[in-house]
């Protein structure tokens, strides 16, 4: 019996029974193995109701406030046979998809227009203890159109369990562009899951940045597929890791056309008994001939019972591509530290330094000031003897 | 100021200091001298507190206190620097950064009221121009990208700033082209004053014709063979290392 039993007995959705059949992932699922899914089982889960906010936002699995922005068109909830298509590789290939796709609550989709240029912030407000929302968001980018998505997550305190899950289709249509910011700082009780499927046809361009730092568990399953020459996809992460939190992601990506670029970098820092993992995989296809990838994880553990499961995947299928990878798991760096020390840091202060440029190098990557802004403050106020450093800024920085 | 006393210490199960004896006196600049492999950085790491070495016996005052028993960091707020032979890289952090925190943590420990931005401002932009380096070094993160030479001038920079009783520099010269050795020459001679002791580490004696040491000392498989004036520099430019190694 899954936490989400009752629900799905009660849901009219065509996939529920089977939903109800499958059940949770369980450890015996590869990719489902390290994910803690007891605290999910446990909860009796009960549909969320949504909050009243003057922000465009998530809340108990509805958009609300849903911006009138020119070039951007609210479209029909029905979505298109490829859509479905792709949907349904989601809920068939996620362990938890089912649920997910049966215990849908709304569908969104939005149009980008031709050439236009739009800014959307998405809220995502915490849902109330034992309830969960679930959500779809289709968005189609139109030739030549340019989509800045920014996701932030309301963190107020909630005593217990509470979920918020959202599948996310996007496609990108020639010459098009995203960039997508995910900052996730939910509250400590959260389960949070993120499905993304992305699609890039020719000369078109994904970037994601993502952060987690909230949540109990969060979950981010994501695939691009490069499927038009000159495609390309960067994905920038970061996860921070303490307490009894988990965080996974698991990144794939498919070079499905030659001329293709992809880069993905991703760092875990992981404290106290966290645990995180990282899975990213690349397919360059047989016939995908003259494309490049760069895939580089960094691990770093600052505690005895921190965990960290990376697991970086090639699979080149092609001759004429270039491919780079590393990956790598320690702890801080001896000679940094003492190096700072010999400066008459303290060596709580140079463990902070060292922690803080450890998450700088991928933060100082969002090009989005205020996000930017937003976390590093949050990511100081984090550190242990982060006080130092938020000194430093205010008096130095320009 | 420091007085070392038969100092052995050991890397892995490799001895490498074979009981060093050295006084160096207030306001004295020391040169030890060497051939490669012969312990003078390690020498300078045991004093600054580098755990990668193991010290066996021996010990070492500096200035009443016993300087084996400190942290690192204890010994940068005793009025120790050390300028690595291989300054550090750290990437994510400004340089602007460390060089703030390092100058009120040691002015903190001297008693000194805290720098403020303006303070500190003006006072970088001076050392700046003594080491002939742009501002745009200050927002670069530390080391990160920065040329031999580069990386050699932020020691020194940070040795001005940090304003020390005894400075160890560690083959400050080494990768150097001329012009920046002279520029990191004259960082150093500045930096000469009746209350501050220098021990330089070098292989070469360019270094010394800049700034002129009051003792040269040459180190070899672990032990100080000889001693002397200046002069012993020009002595060992002319006949190199070989006479001594085999004493």
């Amino acid at each position: 019996m899954s936490g989400f039993s009752e629900w799905l007995a009660d849901v009219k959705d065509v996939r529920a029974p089977e939903a109800l059949a499958v059940g949770l992932p369980t450890k015996r699922v590869e990719s489902w193995k390290y994910v803690p899914i007891r605290g999910l089982a446990r909860t009796t889960w009960q549909p969320a109701s949504p909050q009243t906010t003057e922000q465009f936002a998530l809340t108990g699995g509805q958009f609300v406030n849903v911006p009138k922005v020119d070039g951007c068109v609210v479209s029909e909830n029905t979505v298109t046979a490829s859509e479905q298509k792709r949907l349904d590789r989601m809920s068939q290939a996620h362990g938890f998809g089912l649920t997910q796709a049966a215990l849908e609550n709304t569908r969104l989709v939005l149009t980008i227009q031709k050439t236009a240029s739009v800014v959307l912030n998405l809220h995502h407000l915490a849902n109330q203890a034992s309830s969960a929302g679930f959500a779809t968001l289709v968005l189609r980018v139109e030739a030549g159109g340019q989509l800045t998505l920014v996701e932030q997550f309301e963190s107020t305190d909630i005593e217990s369990a509470n979920l918020s899950s959202l599948r996310c289709l996007v496609a990108l249509s020639r010459d098009s562009s995203v960039t997508h910011v995910r900052f996730q700082a939910a509250n400590a009780t959260a389960h949070v899951f993120s499905n993304l499927d992305v699609e890039c046809s020719e000369n078109a361009s994904y970037r994601l940045q993502t952060i987690e730092f909230g949540s109990k568990l969060a979950r981010n399953d994501i695939y691009i597929a490069l499927v038009g020459r000159e495609a390309s996809a960067s994905v920038n992460g970061l996860a921070i890791t303490s307490g009894t939190q988990y965080h996974d992601t698991h990144l794939a990506i498919d070079h499905v056309v030659g001329e293709t670029n992809s880069e993905m970098t991703f760092r875990n820092m992981v404290d106290g008994k966290g645990e995180a993992t990282f899975n990213g995989r690349v397919l360059i296809c047989k016939d995908s001939q003259r494309s490049a990838t760069e895939q580089s994880i960094a691990n770093l553990l600052l505690s005895e019972s921190a965990r960290v499961n990376p697991k970086p995947e090639l699979e080149i299928y092609a001759d004429d591509v270039t491919a780079s990878h590393g990956c790598t798991v320690g702890s801080l760096n001896k000679t940094e530290l003492f190096y700072l020390k010999s400066r008459g840091l303290s060596e709580a202060d140079a463990r902070a330094f060292l922690q803080y440029a450890f998450a700088e190098k991928i933060v100082e990557e969002i090009e989005h000031r205020d996000i930017r802004e937003l976390v590093e403050t949050q990511l100081l106020g984090e550190l242990k003897h982060g006080e130092l450093i938020v000194e430093l800024k205010e008096s130095v920085d320009v | 100021m420091l007085s070392i006393r038969n100092l052995h210490a050991r890397v892995i199960e490799k001895p490498v200091l074979k009981g060093i004896n050295l006084e160096i006196g207030t306001g004295e600049i020391h040169a030890i001298m060497g051939p490669n492999g012969s312990g003078k950085s390690t020498l300078a790491s045991v004093l600054a507190g580098r755990d990668d070495y193991e010290v066996t016996d021996g010990e070492v005052i500096y200035m009443g206190q016993n300087l084996l028993d400190l942290e690192p960091e204890e010994r940068a707020w005793a009025g120790m620097f050390l300028s690595f032979q291989y300054p550090v890289e750290i990437p994510g952090v400004k340089n602007i950064y460390l060089l703030k925190a390092a100058v009120n943590a040691i002015r903190e420990h001297r008693g000194l009221p805290e720098l403020k931005a303006s303070e500190f401002l003006k006072l970088v932009r001076e050392k700046l121009k003594v080491m002939q380096m742009d501002e745009a070094f200050l927002h670069r993160n530390v080391n990160e990208g920065f040329s031999g030479g580069e990386k050699k001038r932020n020691e020194i920079l940070q040795m001005q700033l940090l304003e020390p009783t005894l400075a160890l520099l560690d083959e400050t010269d080494s990768g150097l082209d001329v012009d920046a050795l002279r520029v990191v020459g004259e960082g150093i001679n500045q930096m000469r004053s009746p209350e501050r002791s220098v021990l330089l580490v070098t292989h070469y004696q360019r270094l010394l014709d800049i700034v002129k040491p009051d003792f040269v000392h040459v180190l070899a498989h672990g032990e100080i063979k000889l001693s002397g004036d200046h002069t012993l520099a020009e002595k060992l430019e002319r006949e190199g290392y070989e006479g001594i190694e085999a004493a």
